[in-house]
């Protein structure tokens, strides 16, 4: 796209650090600051690579809740790479604290059963253990029919507006590029169905849909007709 | 000197383990004590941090990938005096964040308690004043927290989230100036293009008190090391704070609000609720209390590293050897560096190096003499001119925040 970038491109990461140790080198006089050439060109753009580390799976409802829940705002290797060794109540206060101080989308239920399976496959806990069996026993079932379907509060507690906007692309395409592409498609609300509850294929991106197994299937149906009538 | 710096032992362990890693690619015995490396020495959950390549930088550790966040390998601060730009240490807390800037949409708004509401271009910040250089070390707060003991959550940094480079801008206070700033004003706020993913979470908003926004020190700076900000540093435009922790140097910086008020609201939290430290003499407390009172991360304390020898290396006994490295504090200007070979029985007086400036990496030497064979334990300790010297053990906070006691490298002597 700019100049900048594809100047970055094509040199290799060794010439570049070879400049820059040049520049560094010849700007050590203190003082009043020397002019530089900076590029013409008024737009600069990145793109980031996906992340490869994924959660460890587990048959714990935790895991399902982690992987719909925690990589709305992060990526997993944030949780990987925390230390070793920590308890039941350490990973659980740390979830709490993704609920507590950045407002994650999770309840008390959810944070239990998310800190007792991070603390089965990267901490101390066993799967067995009565208390980790307690912690993840407590996931609220939200599949009763008679409840009312309220579309702003699906997008809301299942942290779908963190990824996705009406009209731009975020880290999910825009719920107008969807319901474009599938305008045509007679089949399309059983596809976003799917692809809502079972996660996406990284086909709009680097970055794949999480499952969002939680989300029944009337609530499903009720977030994909929102999104095809964008 | 800043010359280009050999590392002690030509063919350390680790390097070894390194090339025959990528060599002999997928063995993997060999590919994980390779790996071992990025951690240096600071074990995880999930095991060892892989080398990632981001946009505009070199291969560096990935400590997490959504928001980036990547640490410099420590052979770096080997290398030079100046870290180089691609590679220098990346730390984001939120993962929108701008991925595409365009210089002719581009502005920092100045608002709030001021007389003019300001929105400067890139180029209209260029053209208010001369513009000024200053070298400065950026540390983490959270440098180190990887041997933070007990261990804490948080990432689980190495000694690599620092970096010394030349910040070129204008300060802070031309532009708070030409804003014309209300004589009630008692803080200043800095917001930057990233942004949090979902509305409850806080935006990534930092505070300085009104007296230092106004002082020469803080700078809006668009130039590192003489070229344009990496887009993963804060392109176009960062706040440069000399002498403080990096978490008061925001990126992406779009946004200047003076506050006539206290700073309060969900996006205070990283200022008033994250990056506290404990409010006594000592900034700590014993591992699993709680403070009483907290105030917020504020200033660098005096810090030495030895670069051209790392934990586990070889080192010939009898032998005049060259040791090197740097001491930075907050500006109050390094005094002494001095450097132990006992295990810090007795202590010797380096010799300190060029000066760029006070709140630059000061790089020191001292030739040194192994006497006897074995183990050896050699250690560094800065003090400053503030009457500062480093601690032997380091204190423990809730955090793993502001780490900076006498770094020791285990070595072996033959």
């Amino acid at each position: 796209m700019s100049n900048n970038t594809s100047f970055i491109t094509l040199l290799s990461p060794m010439i570049i650090g070879t400049l820059l140790t040049i520049v560094a080198l010849a700007c050590i006089s203190p003082s009043v600051s020397q002019p530089y050439a900076s590029t013409d060109t008024t737009i600069k753009k990145i793109s980031l690579p996906a992340s490869t580390i994924s959660l460890p799976v587990s048959k714990l409802p935790g895991y399902n809740l982690a992987l719909q829940k925690c990589t709305i705002c992060h990526s997993v290797d944030y949780i990987h790479h925390q230390p070793p060794g920590m308890d039941q109540k350490a990973w659980t206060s740390a979830v709490f604290k993704m609920q507590h101080s950045y407002g994650a989308p999770i309840n008390e239920s959810d944070i239990n059963s998310i800190g007792a399976y991070l603390s089965v496959v990267y901490g101390t806990a066993k799967t067995d253990d009565p208390k980790i069996i307690e912690a993840s026993k407590s996931t609220v079932s939200s599949s009763l029919s008679t409840e009312i379907i309220d579309v702003q509060v699906l997008l809301t507690n299942n942290g779908c507006t963190g990824c996705h906007d009406i009209n731009k692309k975020i880290v999910g395409p825009a719920f107008k590029s969807i319901a474009n592409k599938y305008k045509a498609d007679t089949d399309a609300i059983s596809k976003l169905v799917l692809s809502i509850q079972h996660g996406g294929s990284g086909k709009w991106g680097s970055m794949a849909m999480p499952p969002m197994m939680n989300v029944n299937n009337e609530q499903a149906e009720a977030l994909a007709e929102f999104i095809l009538k964008q | 000197m800043i010359d280009n710096k050999k590392h002690l032992v030509q063919k350390s362990r680790r390097q070894f383990l390194r090339n025959a890693g990528a060599l002999a690619l997928g063995v993997s015995p060999l590919r994980s004590l390779a790996a071992t490396d990025n951690n240096e020495g600071v074990s995880l959950a999930g095991g060892m941090r892989p080398l990632v390549k981001y946009p505009e930088k070199r291969d560096l550790i990935l400590v997490h990938s959504r928001p980036p966040h990547l640490e410099t390998p420590f052979s770096v601060f080997n290398e030079s005096l100046i870290t180089p730009n691609d590679a220098f240490y990346v730390r984001y807390h939120l993962a929108n964040i701008p991925t595409e800037i365009d210089l002719n949409k581009y502005k920092l708004s100045v608002n709030g308690a001021v007389k003019k509401t300001l929105q400067l271009s890139l180029q209209e910040l260029k053209s208010m004043a001369d513009p000024v250089d200053v070298v400065a070390v950026n540390q983490c707060s959270g440098n180190s927290r990887g041997y933070s003991l007990p261990r804490v959550f948080g990432a689980q940094l190495s000694n690599g989230a620092m970096g010394n480079a030349r910040w070129t801008g204008i300060p802070l206070r031309t532009v708070l100036e030409k804003a014309g700033v209300s004589p009630e004003a008692m803080y200043v706020i800095f917001n930057g293009l990233d942004k949090p993913v979902l509305p409850t979470t806080p935006d990534f908003k930092k505070a300085l008190n009104i007296d230092h926004a106004l002082s020469p020190e803080p700078l809006l700076a668009w130039g590192m090391n003489g070229e344009d900000l990496p887009f993963l540093n804060g392109y176009p435009l960062k706040l440069i704070v000399p002498g403080y922790f990096g978490t008061y140097w925001v990126k992406h910086l779009s946004e200047i609000t003076v506050l006539d008020t206290e700073f309060t609201g969900q996006d205070s939290y990283f200022m008033n609720t994250a990056y506290q430290l404990p409010d006594n003499d000592c900034l700590c407390i014993t591992p699993g209390s709680t403070a009483d009172k907290n105030r917020p991360i504020s200033t660098l304390p005096v810090r030495s590293f030895i670069t051209n020898i790392s934990a586990g290396d070889t080192l010939p006994s009898a032998k005049p050897i060259e040791l090197e490295g740097i001491a930075f504090d907050d500006g109050s200007g390094i005094k002494n560096v001095d450097i132990s070979i006992d295990g810090g029985m007795t202590w010797l007086a380096s010799t300190l190096g060029e000066n760029l400036g006070r709140y630059s990496f000061r790089p020191w030497k001292l030739a040194v003499s192994f006497p006897q064979k074995g183990n050896a334990i050699v250690m560094v300790r800065a003090s400053n001119k503030n009457g500062e010297v480093q601690p032997l053990r380091a204190t423990w906070n809730h955090g793993g925040y502001r780490r900076h006691a006498i770094e020791s490298v285990a070595i072996n002597v033959t």
